[in-house]
Formats: C-alpha cells, sequence, structure tokens
C-alpha cells in the first residue's frame, strides 16, 4: 500500500434498492474442504502407526499403493497442471533405483538415505534433459521424453558396473536391516511421498503460483500475455516432479530387492500412471487417489486372468475416457460440485 | 488362479489384514465380518502351502504351458493329503503369473510370502522370474526351490558367494560348463571351418554365456573356434541387418547363442531373405520348443539346441511312477499338445518339494523345512537332486545332452544326437547338417 491513497474515483452510487445488495466472495476453502483436510492428516497419522497395528501384508500392500499414487501425483502434476505430457518419467524411477545400487550396495550408505539423494540426483540428471526437451512441443515433447528414457535405458544396460542387461540385487543392502525397520522405514517413505505429494500439490496450487499454473494448463498463450512466465513455471514443475520420481524410484526398488534396466526403466511405470491419472480425472488432485483405488481393485480381482486382466484393463479406460472424458473425479466436480482438496477460486454469495 | 485341494480354514493374523480391508471395502460385507471372527485354527496348521511363481505370460509365456497339466497331476498326486511326521497333511499350490517381468516376479513371490503366508515357494524358468522370487525368499526367510536357469547366472547373478551360499534358496539345474561343453562336442561331429558366430542379448543369460572368462569365449579360442561376436544386442530386436552382414563376411558356419523365441524367428527369417547358410545353428532358449518351431515352419529342420529332458531320459517320477516316456505321453493325451523340457522340470519342481516336505516338520517348521532340502537325495524325473554336492553350495546339477529337429513324416521331431557329458542318456541319431538331406 502506497501512502498516499488514490483520490477516491467519481463514480454516483444509484440509490439504494430496496433490498440489500448481494455481496460475494471469493473462497477456496470450503466445509469439504476441511473434511478433505482433517481426512488426509488422519490417514496421514493412521499410516504412519501402522506398523504398530497392522500385518506385514498390509504393510505391503499400503506401502505399494502410496508409491503408486505418488508417481500417479507426479504425472499428474505435469500433465494436469503444467501441460507437459511426459510419457517418459520411468527414467527418473530407473535413476532413483539405480542410485540404490550405486550409493547403497557399493558404497555401502544406508538404503534409506538413498531416498533424498536418488531424488537430488534426478533432478540434477532432469536439468540437462529439460535443456533438450523444452525445445518440443506437445506430441514431440511425449516423444522427445520418452526418448530420453530410453537412452538412460540403454546406456545402463551398458554399464557393467552397476550389472550392465542381467541387473543385479540389492539384497547385500537389505540384509543387515531388521525386518520390523525395514518394513516400518519404507512405509513411512511411502507415506512421506504418497501424502506428501497430495498436500504439497494442495498448498502450492492454493498459492500465486497454482493460480498461474493452472492458466498455463489452460492457455500457454494467454497466461503468457498476462505475464506468466510459462517456460520457467514448467521448468520447475519438471524438475520437481523428476525429483518425486527419483525417490519413488528408490523406495520401489528398496521393496523389489532386485533391480534390471528392464524392469527399472519400464514403459509400465508411466502407462499405470497413465492409466489411474486419465481413469481418476486429470488435473485434480483427488483423481488420481480414485484412480489408484480403481487400479488397485481391479488388479486384485483379475490378474489372475493373465492376457485378460490386461485387455479389461484397457477396456476400462476407453470406456471411462469416451463416457466421462474428464475422469471419475471430474464427473463428480461437475455434477455435485464436490472437492475435497479445492485449488479452484470460487465465487460464493455471502449471506 | 489358485487352486484348492480343498476349502481352507483362514490362518491365524496379528493383525488386520490387505485381504480383511480389501473384502470390506468391496462391500462383501459377509466375508468381512467372517473374516473378523476367523475360524479356530486346528486345520490351517495342517495345510502346506505351496507358492508357484512362472511366466505364463509374456515373452516367454511358452516355458509356461505345461503348468496347468503338472499342478492337476501333484492335485491328484497329494488329494488325500501327505504323511507328515505320522500326521496328514493337505497340500495347498497358489500360483501366481511372473509376467515375464521380473518386477511382477518380485511382487508375486512378495505377495505369497506376506499375502498368502505360504511355507515354499517353487519357481522356475530363466533369471527374470527365478533371481526375484529367490531374492524375495531369502530376505523374508521363505525356503524356496528354483530350476532352469542356468546355474552361474543364477548363483553369481544374485551376488552369491561360493564359500557362504545361500540360506533359503536353492536350485537346480544344469551350468554354462556343461552347455559349452555339449555344444563343442555337438560340432566337432561334422566337418565344419570352426568359425562360430554369437547372438547374445544383452540380460542374464547373455551376459553369463558371452562373459570373456567365465563364458564361451574362452572355451572356443581353446578348442581352436574362430569367434564372431558383435557384443550384446537389446532384446526384443527386430532387425539382424548387421549380425548378417559380418557373419556372411565372416563366413560363420556355425550361429550360436540364447536368443527370447520371437526375436530368434526374425534372426532366422532374415538369414534366410539375406542368404546366409551356416550348417549349424544351436540357439537354445529360441529352439527348444514345438511350439516355436511349428512357427518357424519348413525353416526349422535342422536346427539344433540343449536337451534337458526327453521321453527318453531313463529318469521316472517318484510323486506319480512315471517313466519319461510315460510322462509325456500322460501330458499329450491330456492335452492334445507336444512335450516341451519344462514340462519334467516343472514336474520335478514339486516331487523335490513333497520329499523335503514329507522329510519336515510340516507347514509353519520353516526351519526344518529348509534342512530337509538342504539334505534332498532324490531320483527325480530329472535325474539326481542333491545340494551337497553341487559346484557351489545351494545348488545341484542335472544331466545335459544336445538334440536336433529331424524330420519324422509330417512333422519335426527332438532327436537326441550327443551325449558326450552324459552317457546314460541314450542317442538317436547323429548330427545332419542344416540343408544336407540326412
Amino acid at each position: 500500500m502506497t501512502s498516499q491513497t488514490p483520490p477516491p474515483l467519481p463514480v454516483t452510487v444509484a440509490p439504494a434498492p430496496a433490498r440489500a445488495p448481494a455481496k460475494y466472495a471469493v473462497t477456496l476453502s470450503t466445509r469439504t474442504s476441511r473434511v478433505g483436510e482433517t481426512l488426509l492428516l488422519v490417514t496421514a497419522i493412521a499410516l504412519c502407526l501402522m506398523p504398530w497395528w497392522g500385518d506385514r501384508s498390509l504393510i505391503r500392500t499400503s506401502t505399494e499403493f502410496l508409491y503408486i499414487l505418488a508417481l500417479a501425483q507426479m504425472w499428474n502434476m505435469l500433465a494436469g497442471y503444467a501441460g507437459l505430457v511426459s510419457i517418459g518419467q520411468q527414467a527418473f524411477v530407473g535413476i532413483g533405483g539405480y542410485c540404490l545400487v550405486v550409493f547403497g550396495v557399493q558404497m555401502g550408505l544406508n538404503i534409506f538415505l538413498v531416498v533424498p539423494v536418488a531424488a537430488v540426483v534426478a533432478a540434477l540428471v532432469a536439468v540437462p534433459s529439460a535443456l533438450v526437451l523444452f525445445r518440443l512441443r506437445g506430441a514431440y515433447f511425449a516423444v522427445g521424453t520418452w526418448v530420453v528414457a530410453e537412452v538412460f535405458r540403454l546406456l545402463t544396460a551398458n554399464a557393467s558396473v552397476v550389472g550392465g542387461g542381467s541387473g543385479t540385487s540389492i539384497t547385500a543392502a537389505v540384509q543387515g536391516i531388521p525386518v520390523w525397520w525395514r518394513d516400518a522405514l519404507t512405509l513411512w517413505g511411502a507415506v512421506i511421498l504418497g501424502v506428501g505429494a497430495i498436500a504439497a500439490g494442495y498448498f502450492v496450487l492454493r498459492s500465486r503460483y497454482g493460480l498461474a499454473l493452472q492458466a498455463v494448463r489452460d492457455s500457454e498463450a494467454a497466461s503468457g500475455s498476462l505475464g506468466i512466465r510459462v517456460r520457467r513455471m514448467q521448468w520447475m514443475l519438471y524438475i520437481a516432479s523428476a525429483a518425486g520420481c527419483g525417490a519413488i524410484g528408490a523406495i520401489i526398488f528398496i521393496s523389489k530387492l532386485r533391480i534390471s534396466p528392464s524392469a527399472a526403466f519400464s514403459l509400465d511405470w508411466t502407462t499405470t500412471v497413465f492409466f489411474i491419472v486419465v481413469i481418476g480425472g486429470i488435473g485434480t488432485l483427488e483423481g488420481p487417489i480414485l484412480g489408484t483405488i480403481l487400479f488397485f481393485a481391479l488388479r486384485g480381482l483379475l490378474s489372475d486372468f493373465g492376457s485378460w486382466y490386461l485387455i479389461l484393463l484397457g477396456a476400462v479406460a476407453v470406456i471411462v475416457m469416451i463416457r466421462m472424458p474428464d475422469g471419475l473425479w471430474g464427473w463428480v466436480l461437475r455434477r455435485f460440485n464436490l472437492s475435497l482438496f479445492p485449488t479452484r477460486r470460487r465465487l460464493d454469495r455471502t449471506p | 488362479m489358485t487352486i484348492n485341494d480343498k476349502p481352507i480354514a483362514r490362518p491365524a493374523r496379528s493383525g488386520l489384514s490387505r485381504r480383511t480391508l480389501f473384502k470390506a471395502g468391496a462391500g462383501l460385507a459377509v466375508a468381512g465380518a467372517a473374516s473378523a471372527f476367523p475360524a479356530p485354527f486346528v486345520r490351517a496348521a495342517q495345510t502346506f502351502k505351496i507358492g508357484f511363481v512362472s511366466p505364463r505370460t509374456g515373452p516367454l509365456a511358452v516355458f509356461a504351458e505345461s503348468d496347468d497339466f503338472t499342478m492337476a497331476q501333484v492335485r491328484k498326486a497329494t488329494a488325500g493329503g501327505v504323511q507328515v511326521g505320522g500326521r496328514r497333511v493337505a497340500v495347498e499350490i497358489i500360483y501366481k503369473d511372473s509376467q515375464s517381468n521380473s518386477n511382477r516376479a518380485a511382487e508375486a513371490a512378495s505377495e505369497l510370502i506376506l499375502d498368502d503366508e505360504v511355507d515354499l515357494i517353487v519357481a522356475a524358468s530363466t533369471p527374470s522370474t527365478t533371481n526375484p522370487v529367490a531374492d524375495q525368499c531369502e530376505i523374508n526367510g521363505v525356503p524356496c526351490i528354483t530350476n532352469d536357469t542356468p546355474w552361474q547366472p543364477h548363483f553369481f547373478g544374485r551376488g552369491g558367494d561360493p564359500k557362504v551360499g545361500f540360506e533359503w534358496t536353492y536350485h537346480f539345474f544344469w551350468g554354462l560348463e556343461d552347455i559349452i561343453g555339449s555344444f563343442t562336442s555337438l560340432w566337432s561331429q561334422i566337418e565344419t571351418n570352426k568359425t562360430v558366430g554369437a547372438l547374445w542379448p544383452n540380460d542374464s543369460d547373455g551376459n553369463a554365456w558371452g562373459d570373456p572368462k567365465r563364458g564361451f569365449p574362452a572355451v572356443l579360442a581353446e578348442k581352436g573356434y574362430g569367434l564372431v561376436d558383435l557384443g550384446r544386442f537389446q532384446s526384443p530386436a527386430d532387425d539382424f541387418t548387421s549380425f548378417l552382414i559380418d557373419f556372411k563376411a565372416k563366413d560363420v558356419e556355425i550361429v550360436t547363442g540364447v536368443v527370447p523365441p520371437p526375436d530368434f524367428a526374425n534372426f532366422w527369417s532374415q538369414a534366410g531373405q539375406q542368404g546366409l547358410k551356416p550348417k549349424i545353428v544351436t540357439v537354445a532358449k529360441a529352439s527348444e520348443f514345438p511350439a516355436a518351431i511349428e512357427a518357424i515352419g519348413d525353416r526349422a529342420e535342422g536346427l539344433s539346441v540343449e536337451v534337458w529332458w526327453s521321453p527318453v531320459h531313463p529318469f521316472s517320477s517318484g510323486m506319480t511312477g512315471q517313466s519319461s516316456a510315460e510322462l509325456a505321453a500322460a501330458y499329450t493325451a491330456a492335452t492334445g499338445r507336444r512335450w516341451a523340457m519344462p514340462l519334467a522340470f516343472k514336474h520335478s519342481l514339486f516331487e523335490v518339494a513333497l520329499d523335503a516336505l514329507k522329510r519336515s516338520e510340516g507347514p509353519g517348521n520353516p526351519d526344518a523345512l529348509r534342512e530337509a532340502i538342504k539334505t534332498t537325495n532324490y531320483a527325480s524325473i530329472v535325474g539326481p537332486v542333491n545340494f551337497q554336492t553341487g559346484p557351489v553350495p545351494n545348488v545341484s546339477k542335472t544331466p545335459l545332452v544336445t538334440g536336433q529337429w529331424q524330420r519324422e513324416g509330417k512333422s519335426l521331431e527332438l532327436r537326441i544326437v550327443d551325449n558326450a557329458l552324459a552317457s546314460n542318456i541314450p542317442v538317436q541319431s547323429t548330427l545332419v547338417p542344416i540343408g544336407a538331406k540326412g
């Protein structure tokens, strides 16, 4: 605020009507959003305490659920908010996984301390990748990300120090850790990443950066003309997403115990989250949660049917894409205007 | 697919299980309520659960073709339960698909260990399934028996130390020394210029076979063979032109390798188009299966391959009493398909598992089961299995011979043509150069 208040505009106020004028306010929080926040917090606490109340089977499934959810949020952040469709996020999952081999098995660093290291390494690798990729747009960008991921896969497959194409076991680095601690630490890592991805997305998207991001998603040209530095926003998100995927990759392969280039840099990581985000609802924070639940439910029910499982999964994706192009949560949002983690500002009439 | 002999009571659980949550979540209120008040566990302790991981789908699906037949045989053999230390124990097999993918194999093993709480895991068919499964078992303290991966990629590929070995995981199959010995013995049967072209992919098998010290190159040089090796290729591969140009330029007469079936089909049809005419083609993995051979068609005649089991192998099953020939005939009668080598190896996994079970203290006692597996001395359908006599701890070796696909009426039959390393297995024919009318 400047010290000198500008003189009021000469506006003649119309005589007051019989009824008081309706007042409007821009709101972000709603009753459901407070429910959403509480639910997230309670769930996070319950998950963190799971090693004391759940059995190993539940811990393992929760860990897997959380890292897939985190991965889906990372992809959603790029595609749903920055307008960057990447089909090469497996590059960073793989790099994170291979950090376990280099720093954990070979250099003897505690395997759980490798997780943050993996995030840093993936972010560092993302910088030169982005330099190349950001010269491309749209579909070319998507194909470019895949090419980058394949390059990393082939480089790793030819690096005999990390086992080359045969891959390598990381059991040696896990051997000394008691089972309870291994399960608990893996779970906590996954909770930080999974719940953290939602919380971080929630707070960032409600800030002015979030407003800018959503503008970028809707129209790069229009938001650019409004003074948003579009490329810089996309850069930041790309690198943040890479760091997230790197850390998730490390958590994934701590639970898998064996890594090979074809497993680490598998396109499956991206196609799985693609399915989850598209089914759940792209560009919402709730969508990936719903999508992950649906994915796990379908997998649990159908994965014993071999190839039919994949055909059914594909059929579900096709049907949802045709009937509900903005995903299940997109449908909920339109139908009931219900949002657990609202990131849109809305104009509400105040009483 | 889960195969149950009979309804099994739920095992005891300390906390809330994934299944409980899942069922409740799916709205199966009845199931949810039932698992909240689990049945008494008297019977649960009497069920021995075997987890079985195999590549049912994916590029290696051909290895798993006989799985359903084998499981039906095991179910029948254990229908009345198995006698363990004076009591009857029911046997349940829980089958999981590895999708020919090591990520999925690790997940399947971990589900079996944590969700199904199996007593033993058996797994087979190439390192992409056996290695991740064995790693999960080793770290979670669950006994594990695997086969159908040469023992070096299995043992050294998992960072095994020959002085220490592994605690929970046991493996039986042949090794690189056998494949090298039998291939070179086979090739010496006919006159060639001794120039060998190699097709070794960049995977666990390819890297082990092409390893300069432990693999083929050292032995080939020693025995006077020239080697044309263009390095490890990435599988799946659809263009082998660079290999073919080099093989032709260097006049390769013997082609060898360890190649997934689809890649080899590409190589061999391109070799035909581009005029490479080797006298001998001995490629493992790709030409082990009748289905893959039929897919190649007439050009498959004369391909040779290592043979780990055949209907003429002089062994019989301790589980069903069948001889090798009887097992192959029963399989064809039941499924209409021709025999393939994994048939007997899958069968033998369960033979060794049941033998160990009989000598153990039953379900819920992994240490006793591990001791029983460790002291296995068993005559199986694929030969003797004894983990004390292997080249490294935890490994037992099975015999290896070589065979050739030779015309017999309309179809091609795999006949054993060389038995230099296992003279107890009879030879049926001799090696005929490809293209020569034998």
